[in-house]
């Protein structure tokens, strides 16, 4: 039986330590990075978020090898130029009490990242799940199905634009919305009656 | 199921010289040989295991890979309990999100409760008064004692052992009172509210924690009698299913299972929340990583939780238990009747919610089962705009292919019950 560690009152994790490490070693793969109540995210490309997990995991100074979940937020609505979705990398070091966010952003028509089941054997099931909720593909995956979903089922359903809920209920203001041209009656504009 | 080997003539490895030899002895006619047991070993078969087998906890399905009784490959299929919660929670208001998160961890919902509302209280930056914090330290330690008793019976019960689980059942009888006091529900509580608690503890309450800390040692000890010492449960555990601790932070397997493998890891000791720095206990680890480790770590987890709800109860502090920011927590009952402020604030907390300010936190809290994390993703409206749930029973999950390889199929139900695993958190 050990004791760990002595309280020090809320402790909250900040990530600054794998901030520092990444500014140090590996400068040009941080592209941006953003910090919220205490929390930062570093934003890193595609191309060298492999590199940039095995730095984390592996140097004495992090040690962020404890991978906790990736999963990707839907952001439809940003600026036109601006990348569909967040995939977001969160790790925890066990051995600095700290955990890191990273934020990878992929667009619309080509949502790729690589695999990290090389890195942390932990993401295998985490990735399948990202790409069987939110469709990210994870490149290098041995067997990228979904996990949660049925083999058959269309669609991801984290994604924004997936309504889950609801039948269309025909209101006056939305017929067009809810019925099929046949359907609607002949006074309504777009009915093919 | 592969089809037999072709016959053809022995190979000239060692075990068919031998094979020559003992024919030779016999003075057998080589035409006789119609199968050559030798390339026999190789036969392996696919084995459906689940959903509805008692030992999957739920509704778990393993294809197994047998060659003979021994584990080659097991490959889970979960799934069957999905609802999407987390599609959910984004058309709900945060308050309204509370009793989905009840039922992802169904044995001890509490946890989830106040994970989420740990998260959502950051967000808004809402600090939830001590009594609150307290209550909700005793609630959360009741609940995992609750998980670990039915952890303990099902276990046992796997095992063979029928005994242990109507003793478990007995006593989480009185846990499951103590909730129905406070929150008017045995298992679904939503006890524990964003800002807050659902309301203060009726007078009975204090009784009924002491007589829980009073006679649960005694209770643990007939559950160690029966089980710890038991040499055909350590015959059957010990040494089996070793998981190592490089291998579990690999998997990022966490909680009980995690420090069975030997990693002295909890979050209520390395990032206090609620209040958790204020109270003195332990956190035991094994040493092995096998499925009685993992027995030893949750007995005694038990005894620490009893501690901490002695702590907390010797020390609860009077006063609120919900947070006085009129923007999260509803207003006095008294005041609705005599202020329109109040009525009104009461009327759109209740039918609209509150807007929590935009950005986006990550907090984790350790459930029964392992790490329990939220990231929750604000956009400044009453509603979610991205809740995930870090599941602490699907990453530990996704570690049993490896623990399974090479173990006997018998020994595989002991090493599921190991692992704890609630299907509803696996699936959400």
């Amino acid at each position: 039986m050990t004791d760990v560690g002595e309280s020090t009152g809320t402790r909250l994790a900040t990530g600054m330590r794998a901030l520092n490490l990444l500014r140090r070693e590996l400068p040009d793969a941080v592209l941006a990075t953003d910090e919220v109540l205490g929390e930062v995210t570093i934003r890193v490309g595609r191309d060298r978020l492999v590199e940039v997990a095995r730095l984390l995991r592996d140097h004495e100074e992090a040690r962020y090898d404890l991978p906790l979940y990736v999963t990707a937020v839907d952001w439809p609505d940003r600026e036109p130029d601006a990348p569909r979705f967040d995939v977001v990398y969160q790790l925890r070091s066990m051995r600095h009490n700290d955990v890191i966010r990273l934020v990878v952003q992929v667009p619309e028509d080509d949502p790729r990242v690589p695999t990290l089941e090389g890195v942390f054997a932990g993401m295998d099931w985490h990735e399948r799940e990202a790409y069987d909720l939110i469709g990210i593909q994870f490149e290098g995956h041995h067997d990228l199905r979904r996990i949660l979903l049925p083999d058959d089922w269309e669609g991801h359903p984290l994604r924004k634009d997936y309504v889950s809920f609801g039948e269309p209920i025909a209101f006056t203001h939305n017929l067009e919305w809810a019925l099929p041209a046949q359907e609607r009656p002949p006074e309504m504009p777009g009915s093919s009656r | 199921m592969s089809v037999l080997p072709p016959l053809g003539p022995p190979g000239r490895d060692a075990a068919s010289e031998q094979h020559d030899h003992g024919r030779e002895l016999l003075a057998v006619a080589p035409e006789l040989d119609a199968i050559d047991l030798v390339q026999l070993d190789d036969q392996t078969m696919e084995l459906n295991m689940g959903p509805q087998h008692p030992s999957t906890h739920g509704v778990l399905r393993l294809v197994l890979n047998l060659d003979g009784e021994v584990v080659r490959g097991c490959r889970p299929d979960i799934g069957f309990l999905h609802t999407g919660f987390e599609k959910d929670f984004e058309r709900h208001s945060y308050q309204q999100c509370i009793p989905y998160t009840d039922r992802m961890d169904y044995l001890s919902p509490l946890s989830n409760n106040l994970g989420f509302s740990l998260a959502a209280e950051r967000l808004l930056g809402v600090e939830v008064p001590p009594r609150g914090q307290y209550l909700r330290v005793i609630m959360c330690e009741l609940a995992r004692i609750a998980s670990h008793l039915i952890w303990y019976g099902t276990t046992a019960l796997d095992l063979g052992a029928t005994t242990p689980f109507v003793y478990a059942w007995r006593e989480r009888e009185k846990i499951l009172d103590i909730n129905e006091l406070v929150s008017g529900v045995r298992m679904h509580t939503s006890f524990i509210r964003v800002g807050g608690l659902m309301a203060d503890v009726p007078a009975e309450f204090y009784g009924m924690v002491e007589e829980v800390v009073k006679t649960f040692p005694h209770h643990i000890d007939e559950y160690e009698t029966l089980i710890t010492g038991n040499p055909i449960f350590r015959e059957r555990t010990q040494g089996l299913g070793v998981l190592s601790a490089e291998d579990a932070i690999n998997y990022g397997v966490t909680g009980p299972t995690l420090r069975g493998s030997g990693v002295p890891y909890d979050l209520r000791k390395a990032q206090p929340y609620s209040s958790y720095d204020h109270f003195d206990f332990d956190v035991p680890i094994g040493q092995r990583g096998d499925i009685y480790d993992r027995y030893l770590v949750r007995m005694r987890e038990m005894r620490e939780s009893l501690r901490i709800i002695d702590q907390a109860m010797a020390g609860l502090p009077e006063g609120p238990v919900n947070s006085t920011d009129r923007k999260v927590a509803l207003p006095p009952r008294n005041e609705i009747n005599t202020s329109m402020e109040s009525l009104i604030r009461h009327f759109k907390l209740v039918t609209e919610g509150f807007r929590v300010p935009t950005g986006t936190v990550y907090q984790a809290i350790e459930s029964p089962r392992g790490e329990l994390g939220f990231l929750l993703v604000s956009d400044g409206s009453n509603r979610p705009y991205r809740c995930k749930v870090r599941a602490p029973s699907f990453s530990n999950l996704s570690a049993l292919p490896h623990m399974a390889q090479g173990e006997l199929l018998s020994d595989l139900v002991a090493l599921i019950g190991s692992i704890d695993i609630v299907l509803g958190d696996v699936d959400r």
